[in-house]
């Protein structure tokens, strides 16, 4: 079976399609550390101009959104993104016709359900982010997605802290996308070293004191609080880090 | 500043308040100001109770002239008093903000001196916070009940929500419980205001438009005698005459001890099931009389849906390929969201059982309802069915009480 392993672009999986729209029985990936089996042939994929291009004509021919959606989905944090999306490919060039809403095909489900992922946590994000105040007053937000989303966040934290100069960190990816108080820009983080202001701790520790006291003790309920607020997005906030 | 043991006092007078949702206002942010309205909402945090953190709940005072019996901020309880300025309160909300801590504010408080002056210095404080501290987001704030109408318009021009607490289903309970308040007190004010969003809405008003995400009310279930079905026309009667976006239900617990109060709370449950009613009212185009009647109260063992189904098996099993949008909405276990992917789905190609299993439609209660393909997968026995519901939904529920957090409790998120 032949594995084509691309870069992670979006224009080397367009690529990747071109050659194994022809196959039988592949894989696209970008997960270098993928299981390979006896009759795993690897192709290793960079992104071609061309290619690309001719790829994405074809699909847009069937459906206008469906280039958008697609690189939309490459977001995700799965290594089976790539998978999913050349499935999704493979029943709209079948088709003929936007398939997005065929919502009872199995591959429009996964992807439905791999794009839904990533506006949800997108979502979530809006809410879980969580800033300090540095001593130049600029705000700093680390954080720690499961999908690429720094740049679905930017445009909404510029509109609303639309006076303020802040950062928000990817950490895991290492991208940071930077607001001046006129536009914003993404680009790879580099080494900087976090001074706090003055008043940092003080609204932590209110904020803390809040969050115990508007709990209702009486009625705990634990399992819906980790359902709401998956555990893995405490690290970055104050009242549930124990920081 | 503010201090954590003002902060501590005024908070607990707060927490009790249901409402904490943030949706329904979009309101714009200004160059150089602080914040904007999210259209769904924005829920920022959990406590460990499941509820959601969107908005800082507190009171501006929690020491209060009235002696409503239920109330653990009344006159003669013993209890730490403590009142805030609107600039400490400003300032509080502009830091929580910009660390994206909350999404706005929920400013409530007691009747201090009197409700004219009360009321005007809330007004004072989202004032301060819109035209000084530059700030556009979220602020939903509580209506005093006998204060000035001319304030209560001004501060609706600068606020998202206001909310009048109803506080109890039936006016003979108000004269009881809180004998200072009086239905007209809080029922005028809410017209007011209905026809004052009414009116920008009919003259297309875009700048400071009066409350955008409407008003809202509380009520205190299981504290008076009021029936379950009482209450939901209560509800439904708000619900049309006074626009109401939502009518928050609040379990009595027995956190004051009082002769006229009872010695036991009413239960997370009873709450549970009006929230689940009132859903179906207004998301599933149930009426009040086909769920409950005046003077009955919903069944404990299954939801409103589930007994409205059961009282009316004539009506079923409907073909899920031909069924129109209304009664797929009626199925159990069917909610708004499959409901839409059914009838998106079913345009394309007939949908067998298996098909709805992938799509991640619960079939769990809905096979007894349903056929595919006419085929039926459910039991034809009437108390096998019934079983099997009160497996599915009732006391599985009663069990894990709602640890189940795809039904109702978003009731209690700031999401719509």
């Amino acid at each position: 079976m032949k594995i084509f392993i691309t870069d992670g672009t979006a224009t080397a999986f367009f690529t990747a399609v071109f050659y194994a729209y022809k196959e039988n029985n592949c894989i696209i990936t970008s997960d270098n550390s993928i299981q390979l089996t006896f009759d795993s042939e690897v192709i290793r994929i960079t992104g071609d101009k061309d290619k690309n291009e001719r790829v994405q004509n074809a699909i847009l021919k069937y459906d206008e959104y469906a280039v958008d959606d697609v690189i939309f989905a490459l977001r995700s944090g799965s290594t089976k993104k790539e998978q999913i999306a050349f499935g999704y490919l493979k029943v709209l060039l079948e088709k003929k016709s936007p398939i997005s809403k065929m919502l009872s095909i199995p591959q429009v489900i996964d992807f439905n359900e791999a794009m839904r992922k990533i506006t949800g946590e997108s979502h979530m994000c809006k809410g879980f982010l969580r800033f300090t105040e540095t001593h130049e007053g600029v705000l700093y937000a680390p954080y720690s997605p499961d999908n690429d989303i720094t740049d679905l966040l930017m445009p909404h934290f510029a509109k609303r802290f639309n006076g303020e100069k802040f950062v928000i960190h990817d950490v895991k990816r290492n991208i940071a996308g930077i607001y001046n108080r006129e536009e914003w820009i993404t680009c790879y983080a580099g080494e900087a070293e976090i001074r706090l202001s003055e008043s940092e701790n003080f609204f932590k520790n209110l904020w803390k004191k809040y969050y115990n006291c508007v709990n209702i003790a009486e009625r705990p309920h634990i399992k819906q609080m980790k359902d709401y607020m998956p555990v893995r997005y405490w690290k970055f906030m104050p009242e549930k880090n124990g920081n | 500043m503010i201090d954590e043991e003002k902060l501590g006092i005024l908070v607990e007078g707060a927490k009790y308040d249901v409402s904490c949702s943030s949706s329904g206002s979009r309101r714009a942010n200004v160059k150089g100001g602080m914040g904007n309205g999210s259209g769904s909402g924005i829920c920022h945090s959990f406590t460990p109770d499941g509820r959601c953190i969107s908005l800082l709940k507190i009171l501006m005072s929690n020491d209060c002239i009235y002696d409503c019996e239920y109330c653990p901020n009344r006159r003669s309880a013993d209890v730490r008093r403590a009142r805030l300025i609107p600039d400490e309160i400003c300032e509080l909300v502009i830091n929580f903000y910009k660390r994206n801590y909350i999404e706005g504010l929920f400013l409530s408080s007691a009747v201090f001196d009197n409700p004219d002056k009360t009321m005007e210095l809330l007004y004072q404080t989202v004032l301060k916070l819109r035209k000084v501290y530059n700030f556009n987001g979220y602020i939903h704030l509580k209506g005093i009940p006998h204060a000035d109408p001319a304030t209560v318009m001004k501060a609706a021009r600068l606020a998202d929500r206001m909310s009048y607490n109803i506080e109890l289903p039936s006016e003979q309970s108000l004269k009881l419980l809180a004998p200072q308040k009086t239905k007209q007190s809080l029922l005028l004010p809410m017209k007011g205001l209905n026809e004052a969003i009414e009116y920008d809405k009919q003259n297309k008003v875009k700048h400071s438009k009066v409350l955008p995400a409407g008003q809202t009310t509380q009520m205190i279930i299981g504290a008076s005698p009021e029936s379950d079905g009482q209450i939901l026309k209560l509800t439904e009667a708000l619900y049309t005459n006074m626009r109401l976006r939502r009518v928050y239900y609040s379990s009595y617990a027995p956190v004051v001890k009082s002769n006229k109060l009872p010695s036991v709370g009413a239960g997370l449950l009873r709450e549970h099931r009006l929230y689940q009613a009132d859903w179906l009212i207004r998301f599933y185009g149930f009426t009040v009389s086909e769920i409950c009647n005046e003077s009955e109260n919903l069944s404990p063992d299954y939801d409103p849906k589930c007994a409205w189904a059961l009282k009316n098996m004539h009506l079923f099993p409907i073909e899920i390929n031909t069924a129109p949008l209304e009664m797929l909405l009626r199925v159990p276990g069917i909610g708004a969201k499959s409901a839409y992917r059914i009838t998106e789905a079913r345009r394309f190609c007939a949908l067998s059982f298996d098909n709805l299993a992938k799509m991640r439609i619960v079939l769990k209660r809905a096979r007894h309802f349903i056929t595919c393909k006419g085929k039926f997968y459910g039991s034809d026995s009437f108390s096998q069915v019934k079983t099997s519901l009160l497996i599915a939904g009732g006391v599985n529920e009663q069990i894990s009480m709602f640890s189940d957090s795809s039904t109702a409790v978003s009731a209690l998120t700031g999401e719509i």
